[in-house]
């Protein structure tokens, strides 16, 4: 067994507005000049520290927890889940 | 895509061709029943919309009521069923937004929002849960950030809303006579889209509320942006105070090809729109796509090209998109071209119009032995009941909800929620009074005295703060209108409805019908939720604290009507009985014995007795007022019944009235004039919440332990379940 940092990113499907990121984007960053940006999503993390016996487990067990405690709304959101040795 | 294959070939034989793609997605949007009411709109006619104070131009998406001094009320209710159930707090968020617009595109600011939610059983559902605390957030935020109050409403909780819920949200706007919009176009003028970017979210979003929620079929959500619409919403109203509006329609149900035809429909005008002038959030839009989104925030203006430049200014200034996309035309055509290329071009008349449907009806077989009675099971301690029942999801205090509704905000508000009807105040020196009310369970045991009951209560609600009832709004919530038993539901509710706006001379100025609300279980009960408005002409009747001595007076009979009480269904479990009905003679004279009386200042307060009946009546009034009551059940006017039906029957155009002793003759006097039914039934004070019967107590329950109950126990089941 072994111990594993996973990552969980919710954000809004592609093509649905994020009017938090807009926001920030129009009326922080760009009018600090940087022009150079050109898009900004805002998303919610969650750090999962979780014990099993690889990473490929440890990938499958925290989609499967967020997908059966709806910890996010599929209809609207979409999750990636990123495994890192802790 | 929901045409159907006669649908289709008519649309063929009326345009002499195949129609294109985008075509077939504007009439598709267009001919949903969401957009174009094709099963209801032929029986919708029947309802009284004028009236003295009703002011009727072409294009509105409101109401508009003349409340004198130069000033207009607007009203309008909506509701966002599909979407919520999906999709909580951006469905009743955004469901907030469209009505908003709606009052906004009659050139009026919107100052009060009501919410009616309606959920499954949430002490055993937790899906049911999860909806009623997202919807109830959703409203929060969007309301509260747009700084309008939001305060009134209701809450209820059934079976029949598994998986389910309805979110109705009314809204009141107020505004200058002088400054309404006046809907029309000249050839040559432009056509602007203003607010938020069009993108992929919420397309086919009106067929979508047109077809039975299926489960793997829950796609189309919207998302919330209160700020963008704030933006519109000063945008908008400075842009009409400068006289730059020709006309005006918000984006809702079927997107831009539904705003387009309408306004061109109504106008007499074709329009001509290009949709590369759109401005969208991703580049690799179809011209179907931008036509059919229902991106939320979004108004479309008709303006002169001179007074263009002026509400361009205007869009800078509160830094909101706007595209012009296209211009008037005098052949009443909708044509959209991407570029020099076109896409569609079709008739406004035949896009707008769908064919109407007149569909059977039949009533449904299980009204006939619905009030038959079971026999009900002994109950032992009814003070232990009663706790019970003030816990009920359906009884206990709404406070979790509206405490999180900024219900302040913009200080109209002088009767704030939690009692009967919330009041606010006018410029005109007058007072606005507004409630809406439904109840299913009554409506499932007798469709049209169900809906009368609404109607009634509603009215009772603000005749309780004082006001005279002057306008109603219907809502009109069912399931599939292709069954013939569900569509005998909505006719029957329908035909109360009209029997008592006409009876009582209350137009109806505006409405929704909602159809299609089907659930994995089955269809929801039949749902009419009747939004009333009340107009004070001088002073509001402010509920008074209640203290030792003061008289509590009942007007109007009790009679044996549990039918769909909360007594029968939550602590029996039994779904049946006699549903309550309105005398509509006793109803008006009760309401204008008890307007008498506010307008002559006597009493404390009025209170209208309803859900959980003259039992749960009495106890908020003490609860609100921290004090014990000692009510004698033998004084009660009505049918001879048993003491706990006495309790808990919801017959209507009952009211509670309050009083100081000293003024009980002169009460008396007054009530004796107007021949109603009345009797003093019992005096305020001490700690206890008594009712007694045969000189024996049936109910002793202490008031502080009664209150603690009530107002926690709906928060505690939310929050820990």
């Amino acid at each position: 067994m072994a111990t594993f940092d996973v990552h969980v990113t919710i954000e809004n499907k592609p093509g649905i507005s994020d009017p938090e990121g807009e926001t920030i984007l129009n009326d922080l960053v760009l009018r600090g000049l940087h022009k150079s940006v050109t898009k900004i999503k805002t998303a919610k993390m969650l750090k999962f520290t979780i014990t099993e016996k690889d990473k490929k487990t440890a990938h499958s067990k925290v989609q499967k927890i967020c997908d059966d405690l709806r910890i996010y709304n599929p209809m609207v959101s979409i999750v990636t889940v990123d495994v890192f040795d802790a | 895509m929901s045409l159907e294959p006669q649908e289709l070939d008519e649309l063929k034989s009326k345009i002499g061709r195949v129609p294109t793609s985008t075509e077939l997605e504007i009439v598709a949007a267009q001919w949903s029943e969401h957009c174009s009411y094709k099963s209801s709109k032929m029986h919708l006619k029947m309802l009284p919309m004028t009236g003295p104070l009703v002011i009727n131009e072409k294009g509105y998406d409101s109401g508009v009521l003349d409340v004198g001094g130069g000033y207009v009320v607007t009203a309008h209710i909506e509701s966002h069923n599909h979407p919520s159930a999906v999709e909580p707090y951006g469905g009743a968020a955004t469901g907030v937004g469209g009505v908003v617009r709606d009052i906004l595109s009659a050139g009026t600011r919107p100052i009060a929002i009501f919410d009616g939610l309606r959920f499954g059983n949430i002490e055993k559902d937790k899906q049911a849960r999860w909806l009623f605390k997202n919807a109830v957030k959703g409203i929060a935020d969007y309301g509260n950030c747009l700084g309008i109050p939001t305060i009134g409403g209701e809450v209820e909780f059934d079976d029949c809303y598994q998986n389910y819920a309805l979110v109705d949200v009314a809204c009141v706007g107020f505004g200058r006579k002088d400054k309404l919009i006046k809907n029309h176009a000249k050839k040559g003028d432009v056509v602007v889209l203003l607010g938020g970017s069009t993108g992929r979210d919420g397309i086919g979003g009106s067929q979508f509320a047109s077809d039975s929620l299926e489960s793997e079929d829950r796609s189309a959500v919207q998302i919330p942006d209160p700020f963008i619409e704030k933006l519109i919403i000063e945008a908008i109203l400075e842009a009409r105070t400068q006289k730059l509006i020709h006309a005006m329609k918000d984006l809702g149900g079927g997107g831009l090809s539904c705003a387009v035809s309408e306004i061109a429909d109504t106008l007499d005008i074709g329009i001509e729109m290009d949709v590369n002038k759109v401005h969208t959030r991703e580049n690799d839009m179809h011209p179907n796509e931008i036509m059919v989104s229902e991106s939320q925030e979004r108004m479309l203006i008709v303006t002169s090209k001179v007074k263009l430049k002026k509400l361009q200014k205007i869009c800078e200034k509160f830094r909101i998109g706007c595209s012009v996309i296209g211009s008037v035309t005098f052949d009443n055509k909708v044509h959209v071209k991407k570029g020099n290329k076109t896409f569609a071009n079709l008739s406004a008349d035949i896009i707008a119009n769908a064919t109407l449907l007149d569909l059977p009806s039949k009533k449904p077989s299980y009204l006939k032995t619905i009030t038959h009675e079971k026999k009900l099971k002994p109950i032992t301690d009814y003070s232990k009941m009663m706790m019970k029942f003030l816990s009920a999801p359906n009884i206990a205090s709404k406070i979790w909800v509206y405490s999180q509704y900024d219900h302040e905000v913009g200080i109209r508000t002088v009767v704030k929620p939690g009692g009967d009807a919330s009041v606010l105040r006018l410029d005109n020196g007058k007072f606005l009074s507004v409630k809406i009310d439904g109840n299913p369970k009554q409506c499932y045991i007798n469709p049209r005295e169900g809906a009368i009951g609404c109607f009634e209560e509603a009215c009772r609600n603000v005749v309780c703060t004082g006001a005279k009832p002057v306008g109603m709004l219907d809502h009109l919530q069912f399931g599939s209108p292709k069954d013939p038993e569900i569509f005998w539901t909505f006719l029957e509710s329908l035909k109360g409805l009209t029997d008592f706006a006409k009876d009582f001379g209350i137009p109806c100025i505006g409405g929704k019908v909602s159809l299609y609300n089907e659930t994995p279980a089955g269809s929801i009960k039949p749902t009419p939720l009747i939004g009333v408005l009340g107009l004070i002409d001088k002073k509001p009747l402010v509920p008074q604290k209640i203290i030792d001595g003061d008289c509590l007076v009942i007007v109007g009979d009790t009679k044996d009507e549990l039918g769909g009480s909360e007594y029968f269904e939550y602590i029996h479990k039994f779904i049946g009985g006699n549903c309550p009905t309105v005398n509509f003679k006793e109803s008006k004279k009760n309401m204008n014995a008890v307007l008498d009386i506010i307008s002559k200042q006597i009493i404390k307060s009025a209170h209208d007795c309803s859900k959980g009946g003259l039992a749960v009546a009495v106890s908020e009034l003490c609860m609100t007022s921290n004090i014990g009551c000692n009510v004698s059940l033998d004084m009660v006017p009505g049918e001879k019944l048993s003491f706990d039906r006495i309790l808990f029957s919801e017959s209507h155009s009952r009211y509670l009235l309050t009083v100081e002793k000293k003024n009980i003759s002169k009460l008396e006097k007054i009530l004796k004039k107007y021949k109603v039914s009345f009797k003093n039934i019992g005096e305020f004070g001490g700690e206890k919440i008594r009712f007694n019967h045969n000189n024996t107590s049936v109910i002793n329950l202490r008031v502080d332990k009664a209150h603690k109950t009530w107002i926690n126990s709906l928060r505690d089941l939310v929050l820990h379940g």
